[in-house]
C-alpha cells in the first residue's frame, strides 16, 4: 500500500501543487513585508525628526539646562516611546537621557543613520538622528527597529496560518483527486482484466457525464467491439472454412473409398478419380480465393497499380460475359459515360471483381432478364433485374462465407465472391455499395483514386 | 523433347517425370541448384521446368538468372507456389518464359511445355495466312472463310481462332487461352472460355463439317484438320 502510495502520481500531482501553492503565497508575503517594512522605518524616522524639532524649540526657549530637565524628566517618566534619547556636552560628555555613555558606533556628522549597535548588552537594530544643537551640544534620539510590533506578529502569524490552511487543503484535494482517479483507472482495469480473461462481452461502466473517464471508457469499449467482432470474425470463418471444405472433401472421400469397396473395372476408376481431382480442384479454389483475399487485405498490391481506362477495363468484362448471359437468355448491355479519365488500379484485381458481379448477376438473373454495365466517373457499376439483395442481408453479403438463406444449397459458390469484390474496392481507396434496382441489385464500385 | 526438370518436391517430380515420359519426352530431374546449373549449361535441353525455392544457396531465379547471363535461351518454365501476381512478374522478369503455380493440373503443365518450345522454333509467327483444313485465315483483310463459305467473326473470336490456328495439333488450356486472348492473368473459375469456344465452334463448325476444335478432358482443346 505504501509503495502504491509513493508512486501514484495522483499524490505526486498533490504534492506539485502544494508546493506551488506555498510559492505562491511566499512570492505574494514578500514583497507585501518588504513594503511594510519600509513604511514602517520611514514612519520612525518621520517621530524621530519631530522629536529633534520639539527638543530644539525647548532648546531655544530655555537653554541647555532648560532641554536637559526636561529629557530627564521624560526619561523618569517613561513616556518616552525613543529607545535611544541623549543630550551631550561640546565634549561629548552625556548631559541628559538614557544612555550612561555617548555611543561609539554613530558618526560624527549630523543626520539619519540605520545601524546596528548594543543596547544594555543587547545587539539591537536601530535608527536614529545625530542633531547639533547650537553652542556645540549634540542631541541623539533614535527609535529601535529589532521589536515588533503586534501588527507585524499578526501579518506572520496570519502568513503562517495560510500556508498550514495552504497544505492542509492540498494534501485533501490531492487525495480526493487520487481516490477519484485511482477509482477510474481500477475500473479501466478491471474491465480490461476481464476481457483478457476471455469475457469478450464485458464493458466498462459509462457515467454519462462526459468526463475524461467516460471518455477513455467509451473509446476502450469501441476498441473491445473490435475486438469482439475480429475474434467473432475469426471464429465464424473457421467455422465456415471448416463447413465448405467438409463438403467437397466427403465428397472425395466416398468416391475414393467406393472405389477400393467396389473395385470397378478400369476405366470406370480413372473416371472416378478425373471426378476426385475435381474435388480436390474446388478445394484448392477456395484456398486461393482466401489466399488473395489474405493478399489484397494487407494491401501489398498497391504496388502494382498502373493507369487504367475504367470504361475498357469494364467494356472487356461485360464482353466477356455476354455469351454466358446470353446461353441464359440474359440481355448484357454495356454504357459508358464519355470522357472518362483514367484512373490508377491494378487491371487484374478490378477484372476479378466486375467478373465477381457478373457472375452474380448470371447466376442470380431468371431467363429474360437484363444485366446492364455502366461505367461512370469514378465507378463501375453493374445491375441487373433478377431477385436482388434483401434489405437486411445487404451488409452480411461482403463477409467471408456468408450466402444468402435463398442461395444456401441452391446456387453453386462458397460466399467469397463479394467479399473479394469488397476488398478490392477499397484497396483502391473505394467501397462497394449495393442497392436496390427496383427490381433486382445494382452494385457500384466506387472507386477513390483518380490517375491524375 | 528432352526437358530438364530441376525441382526438390518428390512427389511432384515423380509425377512430372512419369507424365513427361508417358507423353513421349526425354527427362532429367535433379534436386537442386548447383546440379541443376551445371546439367543446364553442359547439356542441351529444349525446355527446362524449374522450381523457385530450392536447397541450397542457388534458387530457382538465380539459376535463371545466370543462364540468361550466358547467353543460354532454353525455354524456362518456372513451378512455384509463389501464387501472386509479382512473384510471378518477378519470376518472368529474371528470364522465366512462363510460370506455372502449384498445385498445377498435369496437362496444363504439357500444354505450356509444348507452347513453349513451338514458340521458341518460332515457326509461322510472321505468317500473313493460317489455314487448317479447308479452314482458311487472312491475317491482314482479318477474313476467315471456311471452303467458299465466309465466316464472319466478333474480333475477340477472330483473336480466339487465330491462337487456336496457331497452336494447331497442340493442347491449349483454358487458362492459356484467358491469358493469350483475353490478357487475364487469373483463374476467374468460371466455365466462360467454354462458352466463348462453342459459340467459335457454331460459327466454324457447320452442318456436315468435319469438326475441327477437339475437347481434350482435364485439359482444354486441340484444334486438328483430322477432325
Amino acid at each position: 500500500m505504501l509503495t502504491r502510495l509513493t508512486r501514484s502520481s495522483a499524490l505526486t500531482l498533490a504534492i506539485f501543487y502544494v508546493l506551488l501553492g506555498v510559492v505562491s503565497l511566499a512570492l505574494f508575503a514578500f514583497p507585501l513585508w518588504y513594503a511594510w517594512q519600509v513604511t514602517i522605518e520611514d514612519g520612525r524616522i518621520e517621530l524621530i525628526k519631530e522629536d529633534v524639532q520639539r527638543f530644539s524649540e525647548v532648546f531655544d526657549r530655555r537653554g541647555d539646562e532648560g532641554l536637559a530637565d526636561f529629557i530627564n524628566q521624560r526619561v523618569s517618566l517613561q513616556i518616552a516611546g525613543e529607545r535611544i534619547l541623549l543630550m551631550a556636552d561640546p565634549r561629548q560628555k552625556p548631559m541628559a537621557g538614557n544612555l550612561s555613555a555617548f555611543p561609539a558606533e554613530i558618526p560624527s556628522a549630523p543626520g539619519v543613520y540605520t545601524l546596528n549597535m548594543t543596547l544594555s548588552g543587547h545587539p539591537t537594530r536601530v535608527v536614529l538622528e545625530r542633531a547639533a544643537l547650537p553652542g556645540g551640544y549634540t542631541l541623539l534620539v533614535g527609535r529601535d527597529l529589532t521589536h515588533l510590533s503586534p501588527l507585524e506578529t499578526r501579518f506572520w502569524e496570519g502568513l503562517a496560518g495560510s500556508i498550514t490552511i495552504v497544505i492542509g487543503v492540498g494534501l485533501f484535494g490531492g487525495w480526493l483527486v487520487r481516490r477519484a482517479v485511482l477509482s477510474g483507472i481500477d475500473n479501466v482495469n478491471r474491465g480490461v482484466a476481464a476481457i483478457v480473461h476471455g469475457d469478450l462481452s464485458h464493458r466498462l461502466p459509462v457515467g454519462g457525464r462526459g468526463g475524461e473517464f467516460d471518455m477513455l471508457s467509451i473509446t476502450i469499449n469501441r476498441l473491445f467491439d473490435q475486438i469482439e467482432q475480429l475474434v467473432h470474425g475469426v471464429r465464424d470463418v473457421s467455422n465456415s472454412i471448416a463447413h465448405d471444405l467438409r463438403t467437397p472433401l466427403a465428397e472425395l472421400r466416398s468416391r475414393l473409398e467406393e472405389i477400393v469397396v467396389t473395385r470397378p473395372s478400369g476405366e470406370e476408376v480413372y473416371d472416378e478419380v478425373a471426378a476426385a481431382v475435381e474435388d480436390v480442384d474446388r478445394v484448392i479454389g477456395i484456398f486461393n480465393a482466401l489466399l488473395r483475399l489474405a493478399e489484397i487485405d494487407t494491401g501489398t498490391r498497391r504496388a502494382g497499380f498502373v493507369e487504367i481506362d475504367p470504361a475498357d477495363l469494364a467494356a472487356k468484362a461485360a464482353d466477356f460475359y455476354r455469351p454466358a448471359a446470353e446461353l441464359k437468355s440474359i440481355s448484357l448491355d454495356f454504357r459508358a459515360e464519355t470522357g472518362l479519365g483514367k484512373i490508377s488500379g491494378d487491371p487484374l484485381l478490378l477484372s476479378q471483381a466486375v467478373f465477381n458481379l457478373l457472375d452474380n448477376a448470371v447466376k442470380f438473373t431468371p431467363a429474360g432478364g437484363h444485366i446492364l454495365v455502366e461505367a461512370t466517373q469514378g465507378e463501375i457499376a453493374v445491375a441487373d433485374d433478377g431477385p436482388g439483395i434483401p434489405g437486411d442481408e445487404k451488409q452480411h453479403v461482403t463477409e467471408r462465407f456468408y450466402r444468402g438463406d435463398s442461395s444456401r444449397g441452391t446456387t453453386p459458390g462458397v460466399g467469397l465472391g463479394l467479399t473479394l469484390v469488397s476488398a478490392i474496392t477499397s484497396l483502391h481507396g473505394g467501397r462497394l455499395d449495393l442497392s436496390d434496382n427496383h427490381p433486382g441489385l445494382k452494385a457500384r464500385m466506387i472507386l477513390g483514386g483518380s490517375a491524375s | 523433347m528432352k526437358v530438364l526438370l530441376v525441382e526438390d518436391n518428390e512427389r511432384v517430380s515423380r509425377f512430372v517425370v512419369k507424365g513427361l515420359r508417358e507423353a513421349g519426352h526425354a527427362v532429367d530431374h535433379v534436386e537442386n541448384g548447383q546440379d541443376g546449373l551445371f546439367l543446364a549449361t553442359t547439356e542441351t535441353y529444349d525446355a527446362i521446368i524449374m522450381d523457385r525455392m530450392l536447397p541450397g544457396d542457388l534458387d530457382g531465379l538465380g539459376i535463371i538468372e545466370n543462364l540468361r547471363g550466358t547467353g543460354n535461351r532454353t525455354p524456362i518454365l518456372i513451378l512455384s507456389a509463389l501464387s501472386s501476381v509479382d512473384e510471378r512478374i518477378k519470376g518472368l522478369r529474371a528470364g522465366g518464359d512462363d510460370y506455372l503455380t502449384k498445385p498445377f493440373a498435369f496437362g496444363e503443365l504439357l500444354a505450356r511445355l509444348d507452347a513453349l518450345v513451338r514458340r521458341i522454333h518460332g515457326d509461322d509467327v510472321g505468317a500473313t495466312h493460317l489455314a487448317v483444313g479447308d479452314l482458311q485465315m487472312d491475317l491482314r483483310s482479318r477474313k476467315v472463310s471456311r471452303g467458299a463459305r465466309a465466316i464472319a467473326l466478333q474480333p475477340r473470336e477472330f483473336q480466339l481462332l487465330e491462337y487456336l490456328m496457331r497452336h494447331v495439333g497442340q493442347v491449349v488450356t483454358r487458362t492459356m487461352l484467358l491469358e493469350n486472348v483475353w490478357d487475364y492473368h487469373f483463374d476467374p473459375q468460371t466455365n466462360i472460355v467454354d462458352v466463348h469456344i462453342s459459340n467459335l465452334r457454331q460459327k466454324i463448325e457447320s452442318q456436315g463439317e468435319t469438326p475441327l476444335v477437339k475437347t481434350v478432358r482435364g485439359a482444354g482443346y486441340m484444334m486438328t484438320a483430322e477432325g
